[in-house]
């Protein structure tokens, strides 16, 4: 036949507001430490966030290119491709037979641009906007500037070879269906399909190409690529690629050191965000644990009161509890106000130098709650340790003396 | 009356209380104190007051037969709240370790009136008298305004107790005490910090209301001349110093 639970909920709720300049305190102590918590954080998410962006949009660094040129044929090409943690394989031509001499009505000039093998899902280009075939072709921007082109234009491209001691040279229409970004390719180059790079090789090496109607010597035997152009599924599988390369007697470049750094720093500074906010969070569980022992001796005669009145011991337990989550929530509503407007104006400072959406400072909803729930979890334990104490309270004792 | 009449009037009625040999120890500061009661016997309707000079025990009594402090030593302490019941033995709860069901006895059966008011400075008046109504789960009938016009406080109900004079605040906590309609109540000196005429005025109406509403009543007051005249039976009590131990002992007996 205990009280219940509403009544001492309710007079613990009352105590707390008649003492609202007390509890003020209390929120103020507690967000005076939960809030520069939040900003610290804020910024390490927020910094390191953007860098591990940076890292994880750019698919360069999602790159692994071979050193030196070896010998692939289809199969051993295959077999990689269908790896998991590879999301982007397209073999290449020798570099000296990639290359294609453009020209536009709209420009007099003459282009030599480099011809990079692209096909289907190409992390480089935007998805769409794909070459095919032997007609379609993605220009660089830089190329596409120099020929005065755009996409739905057409260019001519052009090769050379000396065969049977003759100079030809044969002419394409290709259609330009897309310029690529400028961060996709910083030189003069084209997207083009495999098919159309096997063809060109072929013609420059003398070879027929039955498809293309242009003659040569023999046709194409079986077919291996000195290169390759490959991408990892993200940038935590390229450390693992170049593993495997290397056990499969490749050398590969990639830039596992640049994301190495980005994760070693974000593994750091979480380290160290850890440390502070571990020692912080103690050292508020303490200082709240302390006001509420303190409180229940300061509040030793009212609750002595409640102990007469047949306030049994878990009921009299529970005041300091529902008091102190008052000052949990309440105190991180208000450093969660501090945060929003300290986060505010850092990311404003920082705007000019920030690419458009890009916040320095920035919190995601699940840490609002995470930081919700540790401060209740703190709030719970001091607040139980008190309510052990309260509940001990001697109202013969303590009664007489208000 | 004579006391002989008085006694036996009261061995047909049923015992609210019946101590044989409880004793009390306390020991501070090299100084000990002991309360011991023989044999205490208190009948249903009784109004009983215990007087004496401050520090001779009566707190201690008035405490254990409220059950919020544990006598050092039991001979019998029994409690029977309602006539129709069989006593309870309040003795092997402590031995239990129930305080919680002493808690609920108390809630149920006892009003306390501290001589400080003890009201919750949180509360208005009419939610500190209504406090022992409200853990009980009791509805409001109009008993909270009822006693409060009775005691002359109608018109602060609504304010804390903050803002009410020491004579105000210790009528609400008279009212606290009634409100729940217990079957006992409890004051320990509820008027010693009023002036005598303030005093007497709030212990009669008090003892009026009591006895309206037929309520044993057992209070402690330094002021035994005046209990008289409102008809309250007087517990005797003797106190003793043991200069040789440094002891002080009271003996109470009725």
């Amino acid at each position: 036949m205990g009280v219940p639970l509403i009544k001492t909920f309710f007079l613990a709720s009352r105590d707390y507001l008649h003492e609202w300049q007390m509890s003020f305190c209390f929120v103020i102590a507690l967000a005076a430490v939960l809030g520069p918590m939040m900003v610290l954080f804020g910024l390490k998410f927020g910094i390191v966030g953007a860098m591990v962006d940076q890292l994880i949009e750019d698919p360069r660094n999602r790159e692994i290119r071979p050193v030196s040129s070896g010998r692939y044929d289809q199969g051993w090409l295959e077999n990689v491709r269908t790896r998991p943690d590879v999301s982007f394989l397209v073999p290449r031509t020798r570099s000296i037979a990639a290359t294609i001499e453009l020209a536009s009505e709209s420009s007099s000039r003459n282009v030599r641009v480099e011809l990079i093998p692209s096909a289907d899902g190409d992390p480089l280009l935007p998805p769409g906007e794909l070459p095919e075939g032997v007609t379609r072709i993605v220009l660089s921007e830089l190329t596409a500037k120099k020929l005065q082109v755009e996409a739905g234009d057409t260019v001519d491209g052009s090769i050379a070879r000396q065969f049977r001691n003759q100079k030809e040279r044969i002419h394409l229409p290709l259609t330009v269906t897309a310029v690529a970004p400028a961060q996709a390719f910083s030189r003069d180059g084209a997207f083009v399909s495999v098919t159309l790079l096997d063809a060109l090789e072929d013609f420059r090496d003398g070879r027929a190409v039955p498809r293309m109607g242009w003659a040569g010597d023999y046709a194409s035997s079986v077919r291996t690529y000195p290169s390759f152009r490959l991408y990892a599924r993200s940038i935590y599988d390229v450390a693992g690629l170049a593993d495997a390369f290397a056990d499969l007697g490749v050398d590969v470049h990639t830039h596992a050191a640049d994301i190495e750094r980005v994760q070693r720093m974000n593994r750091n500074l979480t380290a160290i965000y850890w440390a502070i906010a571990v020692i912080g969070l103690f050292g508020f569980s303490v200082s709240m644990g302390a006001n509420l022992w303190a409180n229940v001796d300061r509040k030793r005669k009212e609750l002595s009161v409640l102990r007469l009145v047949g306030f049994r011991t878990l009921d009299i337990a529970w005041f300091p509890m529902v008091q102190a989550l008052y000052t949990a929530v309440l105190g991180w509503a208000l450093a969660v106000g501090l945060y929003q407007v300290v986060a505010w104006i850092i990311n404003e400072m920082m705007a000019s130098q920030l690419e458009a959406g890009q916040r320095v400072c920035r919190l995601l909803p699940q840490h609002y709650e995470i930081a919700l729930a540790l401060t209740c979890g703190a709030a719970v334990i001091s607040a139980g340790l008190a309510g052990l104490r309260s509940a001990r309270i001697e109202p013969s004792e303590s009664l007489r003396d208000l | 009356m004579n006391n002989n009449s008085a006694s036996i009037q009261r061995s047909t009625k049923t015992l609210v209380y019946h101590l044989r040999d409880v004793v009390k120890t306390r020991e501070a500061e090299g100084v000990a104190f002991r309360l011991r009661v023989p044999s205490l016997q208190i009948a249903m309707g009784e109004k009983i007051a215990l007087t004496g000079e401050s520090g001779c025990g009566k707190s201690t009594m008035l405490d254990m037969l409220a059950f919020i402090l544990r006598p050092s030593a039991t001979g019998a302490f029994r409690f029977r709240p309602l006539g129709d019941q069989e006593p309870l033995d309040v003795d092997a709860y402590w031995k239990a370790g129930k305080i919680n069901q002493l808690g609920d006895l108390r809630k149920r059966y006892l009003g306390y009136v501290i001589q400080t008011g003890g009201l919750l400075p949180y509360l208005t008046v009419r939610d500190n008298m209504n406090l022992c109504r409200k853990v009980l789960g009791l509805k409001r009938d109009g008993t909270v305004e009822h006693l409060a016009a009775e005691l002359g406080i109608a018109s602060h109900l609504n304010k804390l107790p903050g803002a009410l004079s020491t004579g105000e605040r210790q009528r609400v906590a008279i009212g606290r005490a009634l409100a729940h309609k217990p079957s006992i109540v409890i004051a320990d000196e509820p008027t010693a910090s009023l002036d005598p005429y303030a005093a007497q005025k709030i212990m009669s109406h008090f003892i009026g209301l009591v006895d309206e509403l037929n309520i044993t009543v057992i209070l402690a007051s330094h002021a035994w001349r005046y209990m008289k005249k409102l008809g309250l039976r007087q517990l005797h009590h003797r106190t003793m110093r043991h200069a040789d131990t440094n002891l002080t002992e009271t003996i109470v007996r009725g």
